[in-house]
């Protein structure tokens, strides 16, 4: 049995351990996305998918307006696009243009939004009740039977990621749609908070299977819902503690590190990044930019 | 499951009985364990076949929200389907589904599904129904559906056949039969492959290969490619976004109907400025080409001078190109021309493959066979009509007065999964059993799979029992009609299941599991040869801008609700629409320009009024629409759809008065309407209501100069 003294060494030497080599964690796995922002369509067809894997309730027009739909991957749109060329300057034309005739000259840009997995969540410190916590596997993790509903997590996500079961959403499974519910994992009631869990319970399933099989977890075994369905192969998940694996050399190519909140790039022009990196929250989700011709 | 319960397993299943039911409701890895790895409690006694409880079993089939036929694996657990996937052998798809395809469970799984037949709106059985079709058929029955290929096409043929030689109309609202038409004019090939992934440029008008054209989930994995090192530029010409627009790295607004002129404007610019040879094309062209002139293109499409010049650069800097048109014969036309002279046929159009059982060969909807149908219902020349696959009601032109058509036929039965405007006009609706439940063969027309059948099989028992599958309703009409040679077939699995063993040569069970399994059949098909005929023709209208003071009204189709039957799922109803990103209701795209002009502000409702009626929407204001058009999404507006669909939005395919293109008969998707406030405003309901990122790095963008300094990223 640790002593608590013992706990608070282990927890002192983890912390120091952290500060000094960026991103240290004990994890066993660091699971991690990379979305190519290049490749995806906005057609929506990961979120749907999410839907179908996770879950999730239709809440309707008015509970949507209220901001209250329970999307947990969406994918945001947007018209301008303010760091195209840094030579150019921002460019705001799709929006506010001289001349208000013009029309688009170029599309949209997409961008799929979820729980982006921060390795320093600022989501977890607020729990009252230690409802959300890191896994060993890496990941950001709500645990439903313990949430109180406080929200303080929403109110502390900077991404606006976690959704807040206002009501009970039952009705949004009238006979026999209940039947399409995924039993791997539960429906969440009245008062708790859910958020993307990177489709923890097929992690579950492919570690189940590795072990019946008698053999370690190998890279490409677990595919999120929203990956697999992707058209475009946007959207890739692995382990980042595992060097070999496909994610790795992406986060590497592109020269993105955890652990810092300023990438210190050999190549700044390379398209790996991470959103609101300033905020020191450590995110898990490298986004690779956008490409357009001038 | 057939393993035997000893005692000592029996003693386990009864002590830990209390923890397995706690267990089937918390949060559980796939497998009934009571730790990872352990499988040895069961919550059944004596499972069925195959039904091992906690193990997802994944089958393979075939996706039918739209006529792309994309293979699906389906898992199913405990005997319910749960979740679909892209089938990964497939060469349409590849492993991958889009939205509509993932919410093909909330077809299967509605709760407004048909259960049982009716008569006259009353519930009736089966035999009722059937004798009730008998006694009150009139005349030769027509067939009225959805595109249709594969043995159901054979067994509607044999029915047609043996009951007296009546037609088949098929009917798709949302379809490519102009750009088939110029195809089959130029190649003598109407269904040629694109190799979007081959292109080192994509210049698309109006054609929506990522959204809804021909196969959108095969186009958007070749997307992917295309985007790869080195990364391909799309170029988008037309009159109000699209998905594809929305990606494209330049979009250029054409005035609606005039995409054909931009297009020979191109042509024009390349022979004029780059010295390309027209020399491929035939005399017509050539003449519209030198006719069309930079300035008459900015007068006809307001797309100026240098706009061209930007385009035929991009072509002629990123060679092998693609260049795709569709929405009107001149369109397509106009497109297949820049191919020609751009060298692309070969190189990113290549042949098609023909099916040597060509009766399984897709027969591929058109709004012209809608058209044809009214025309002949009007005219008292269909006694007898099924319809399946299509709701004809809904989606015709207000011009066409499908009702009054439908109205003059005597017998009119609906083989439908749910109500909607047309069986509520029919005498006998029949219940259908959904995709999930039934068994077909389907030919994907993209044709990447060179004469791969896909291979529908049912992932689960019916939800409801006196649903029938569509095979099983013909082969039953068939026989009953009298048809040769299908008297021995208990059911359409027998009939499939012979049809599919001569196909391969062998009728051994593994064979037709491994069929099953691989969820496809390889038919006898052969390569198609190009052959040019030069019937290609060019006529640009003379004006295209709208009466004065109107505007022109584009109904636009989007991967979701489709040309409306996809409105009853509550997913894609809740799923933001990709431009707009408003979910639940209509809207009107307006230009924020045109909509200063009209005095509207984001969120104000109008009346949209043609000859043919009107609609009551609010307008969403942006500049990915021409200043000349008002553009409202098809797919809502539905009066009678079940509980998600019912009284949601407005259905602008209502307004269209039905105008036929000369060459291939389809509706023109345009009519003049006039625009008018009603002075009410409510905010319209979207995902987001910013448009801009207000310079923060949330989806950022690179130049592709400085992606390629970096050879793609790496």
């Amino acid at each position: 049995m640790p002593s608590l003294l013992g706990n608070i060494f282990k927890g002192w030497a983890d912390y120091s351990k952290g500060n000094e080599e960026g991103g240290h964690h004990d994890y066993e796995h660091m699971y991690a996305l990379v979305i190519d922002l290049d490749r995806c369509t906005g057609c929506n067809a990961c979120s749907t998918a999410c839907y179908a894997e996770n879950n999730l309730p239709v809440v309707g027009e008015d509970k949507f307006g209220a901001r209250q739909a329970m999307h947990w991957m969406r994918v945001e749109r947007y018209f301008d696009e303010p760091d195209m060329d840094p030579d150019m300057g921002p460019d705001t034309s799709n929006i506010e243009d001289a001349n208000e005739t013009g029309t688009q000259s170029r599309g949209a840009s997409f961008l799929p939004m979820m729980c982006q997995h921060c390795n320093a969540a600022p989501c977890e410190p607020v729990c009252p009740v230690g409802a959300t916590y890191h896994t060993v596997d890496g990941l950001n993790a709500q645990v439903y039977n313990r949430c109180i509903g406080s929200r303080y997590c929403a109110n502390n996500c900077p991404f606006r990621v976690r959704y807040f079961n206002f009501y009970d959403n039952s009705e949004s499974w009238p006979a026999p749609m209940e039947q399409q519910l995924n039993p791997d994992l539960s429906v969440r009631s009245k008062g708790v908070m859910e958020k993307c869990s990177m489709c923890l319970q097929r992690t579950r399933a492919a570690r189940d299977t590795a072990k019946r099989e008698g053999r370690e977890l190998k890279d490409g075994d677990i595919q999120t819902a929203c990956q697999q369905t992707c058209p475009t192969s946007a959207i890739l998940f692995g382990d980042l503690l595992d060097e070999a694996s496909a994610i790795s050399k992406v986060w590497k190519n592109h020269q993105v590190k955890l652990g810092t909140y300023k990438q210190d790039k050999e190549n700044p022009e390379l398209r790996g990044y991470r959103i609101f990196e300033e905020l020191n929250v450590d995110t898990k989700v490298l986004y690779l930019e956008r490409v357009r011709e001038v | 499951m057939t393993t035997k319960i000893d005692r000592r397993n029996f003693l386990k299943v009864l002590g830990l009985g209390g923890a397995g039911a706690a267990l089937a409701g918390c949060d559980m890895p796939s497998y009934a364990t009571m730790e990872e790895g352990e499988e040895q409690v069961f919550s059944y006694l004596a499972p069925e076949e195959y039904m091992v409880p906690g193990i997802g079993i994944w089958y393979a089939s075939t996706c039918l929200q739209c006529a792309a036929g994309c293979g699906v694996h389906g898992r199913v657990r405990e005997g319910r389907a749960l979740k679909l996937e892209g089938n990964p052998d497939t060469a349409v798809n590849k492993g991958k589904l889009c939205q509509m395809g993932q919410a093909a469970l909330q077809t299967h799984y509605n709760p407004d599904r048909i259960t049982k037949p009716r008569i006259g709106g009353k519930e009736a059985t089966w035999p009722e129904a059937l004798a009730y079709i008998k006694a009150n058929a009139s005349g030769a029955p027509v067939w009225l559906t959805g595109s249709i290929g594969g043995h159901q096409a054979v067994m509607l043929d044999t029915h047609l056949s043996a009951s007296g030689g009546g037609k088949h109309y098929a009917v798709e609202t949302v379809n490519a039969q102009a750009w088939q038409a110029a195809c089959a004019d130029t190649l003598g090939d109407a269904h040629p492959e694109l190799h979007i992934d081959k292109a080192s440029s994509v210049l698309s008008f109006g054609a929506d290969f990522l959204g809804t054209w021909i196969s959108p989930v095969k186009f958007m994995t070749d997307y992917g490619e295309f985007r790869g090192a080195p990364r391909g530029v799309l170029t988008v010409v037309e009159p109000a976004m699209t998905l594809s627009g929305a990606n494209a790295d330049h979009w250029v607004a054409a005035r609606p109907g005039s995409q054909a002129a931009v297009a020979l404007g191109v042509a024009h610019m390349l022979a004029t400025e780059y010295a390309v040879s027209t020399s491929a094309l035939p005399a017509g062209a050539v003449d519209a080409i030198v006719a069309m002139t930079p300035e008459r293109v900015s007068e006809l499409s307001g797309v100026d001078a240098k706009t061209l010049s930007k385009i035929a650069d991009t072509l002629m800097s990123n060679h092998p190109s693609l260049v795709i048109g569709d929405g009107g014969y001149e369109t397509a036309a106009a497109a297949m021309t820049l191919n020609l002279m751009l060298g692309n046929i070969g190189a990113t159009i290549t042949p098609g493959v023909e099916l040597i059982p060509a009766d399984l060969g897709v027969r591929g909807g058109s709004t012209k066979a809608l058209a044809d149908f009214a025309s002949d219902a009007q005219a008292g020349r269909i006694g007898t009509v099924f319809i399946t696959g299509t709701n004809p009601v809904f989606t015709a032109p207000g011009g066409l007065m499908m009702k009054d058509a439908l109205a003059k036929i005597d017998l009119k039965v609906a083989v439908a999964l749910f109500e909607d405007e047309t069986t509520q006009m029919c005498d006998v609706v029949l219940p259908l059993a959904s995709p999930l439940e039934d068994w077909g063969t389907h030919v994907p027309p993209s044709g990447a799979g060179r004469g791969e059948i896909h291979v529908q099989q049912p992932l689960m028992e019916k939800l409801h029992p006196d649903v029938l599958g569509l095979g099983d309703i013909l082969l039953g009409l068939s026989q009953d009609a009298g048809a040769d040679g299908l008297a021995d077939f208990d059911d359409y699995y027998a009939y499939l299941r012979t049809a599919i063993s001569a196909m391969i040569g062998t009728d051994l069970e593994t064979a037709w599991q491994a069929v099953l399994q691989a969820g496809k059949v390889q038919a006898p098909a052969a390569d198609r040869v190009f052959a040019a005929n030069g019937a290609l023709t060019t006529n640009v209208p003379e004006t295209n801008a709208p009466t004065a003071g109107q505007l022109s009204l584009i109904t636009t189709a989007r991967q979701g609700l489709f040309d409306g039957r996809h409105a009853n799922l509550p997913w894609l109803q809740e799923a933001p629409d990709q431009i707009s990103k408003a979910v639940w209701d209509s809207w009107a795209e307006i230009h924020p320009a045109t909509a200063a002009g009209l005095g509207l502000k984001d969120g104000d409702y109008v009346t949209i009024t043609s000859d043919n009626g009107a609609i009551t929407t609010r307008v969403f204001l942006y500049k990915g629409v021409h200043p000349d058009a008002i553009a409202v999404p098809m797919g809502r507006g539905h009066t009678h759809y079940g509980r998600y669909a019912t009284g949601i939005g407005v259905n602008p395919l209502s307004l269209l008065d039905g105008t036929a293109d000369g060459r291939t008969g389809e509706f023109t998707n345009t009519t003049s309407v006039r625009v008018q406030a009603t002075g009410d405003n409510r905010h319209l309901v979207r995902l987001m209501d910013v448009d801009r990122q207000y310079g923060r790095k949330l989806a950022a963008t690179i130049s592709a100069d400085q992606h390629r300094r970096n050879q793609g990223g790496a």
